[in-house]
């Protein structure tokens, strides 16, 4: 959908996990993109 | 082999392995098999309490195995669970408010309402319910679902004899059926795999690759898009440095943001 809507798009092989694999530097997840469920405690 | 036949004779095993095998989130018919035991106690061939005994435990265990994998897996099996829904993380979150809104007894009911019931389990345990809490409410809801579906099957004995003869009767409808349904799948299948083929013409780009135009005066032309639809629910979670997130459901509206100047590197987990 992307590519049809006109963007350069490209997509890195193995994700996050060859990302970590191969020793590239990752980040935290920010507090606002983080996406919880509810709790009862 | 006839129904009630084989539930004279492995019923309390059959009980408890469809029941248990339902309570895991596998699409066994649980509620039959319970009518059909009422069917078998209403004909002496099965003994009621025991039967229920047998039911009550498998439900439970399956739950308890549920509600920890629930507690420890989180977004993953909720949404291996949801994978059915065209948008599962909309089907997590709803299910997950829905609980919510309504409470923890939703626990005692949710058995009766399919969807609903594969989801209370792990829910519960995903949501932080306290363990011996779940298990009481799961104990009364397990209780009267298991009830209520034998004493059905124990009331209409007769009524169920006369239907699965017709089932027989009917046999060789129900093959076309089937038949009709395996060709459906198999053209569904072969839908799937032509789509998939059409995705393979996006550009794929190795780690070392990107990592290299990072580190070069052309890093201002790219943007790292995680787009992960859920696996955000454990705090401390990780993404690719730089990376900014968008939301494959929400596409249309996370287009509007985005730069075409840009060559956009899409990854998932």
């Amino acid at each position: 959908m992307l590519r049809e809507k006109g963007f350069h798009t490209f997509v890195i092989v193995g994700g996050l996990t060859a990302w970590r694999k191969a020793g590239e530097p990752v980040e935290s997840v920010p507090e606002n993109d983080l996406v919880k469920l509810p709790t009862f405690s | 082999m006839d129904l009630f036949l084989l539930m004279a004779r492995h019923g309390y095993a059959l009980t408890f392995s469809l029941l248990l095998a339902e309570a895991v989130g596998l699409p066994f018919p649980a509620a039959i098999a319970l009518v059909a035991a009422g069917a078998a106690v209403a004909a002496h061939g099965l003994w009621g309490p025991y039967v229920l005994l047998v039911a009550v435990t498998a439900l439970l265990l399956g739950d308890t195995v549920q509600f920890w994998l629930g507690r420890y897996m989180g977004w993953l099996l909720l949404g291996f669970l949801c994978r059915v829904s065209i948008n599962p993380e909309t089907c997590i979150l709803r299910s997950a408010e829905s609980f919510y809104k309504r409470g923890k007894v939703t626990l005692i009911i949710a058995k009766f309402i399919p969807g609903v019931n594969t989801m209370a389990a792990p829910l519960a345990g995903s949501m932080k319910m306290r363990f011996w809490q779940f298990l009481r409410l799961d104990f009364l809801g397990a209780l009267v679902y298991a009830s209520t579906y034998l004493a059905i099957g124990f009331l209409s004995r007769d009524f169920l004899k006369a239907v699965l003869r017709g089932f027989h009767v009917a046999g060789r409808a129900m093959e076309a059926v089937i038949i009709s349904a395996l060709v459906v799948y198999a053209i569904y299948r072969i839908v799937q795999y032509r789509k998939y083929r059409m995705y393979r013409v996006v550009p794929r780009v190795q780690v070392q690759e990107l990592a290299a135009r990072l580190a070069s005066e052309d890093a201002a032309k790219v943007l790292i898009v995680d787009v992960r639809s859920h696996g955000y629910y454990d705090s401390g979670a990780a993404r690719i440095k730089g990376s900014i997130r968008i939301e494959p459901n929400n596409l249309e509206e996370e287009l509007k943001h985005l730069s075409k100047d840009k060559d956009i590197y899409l990854y998932c987990t």
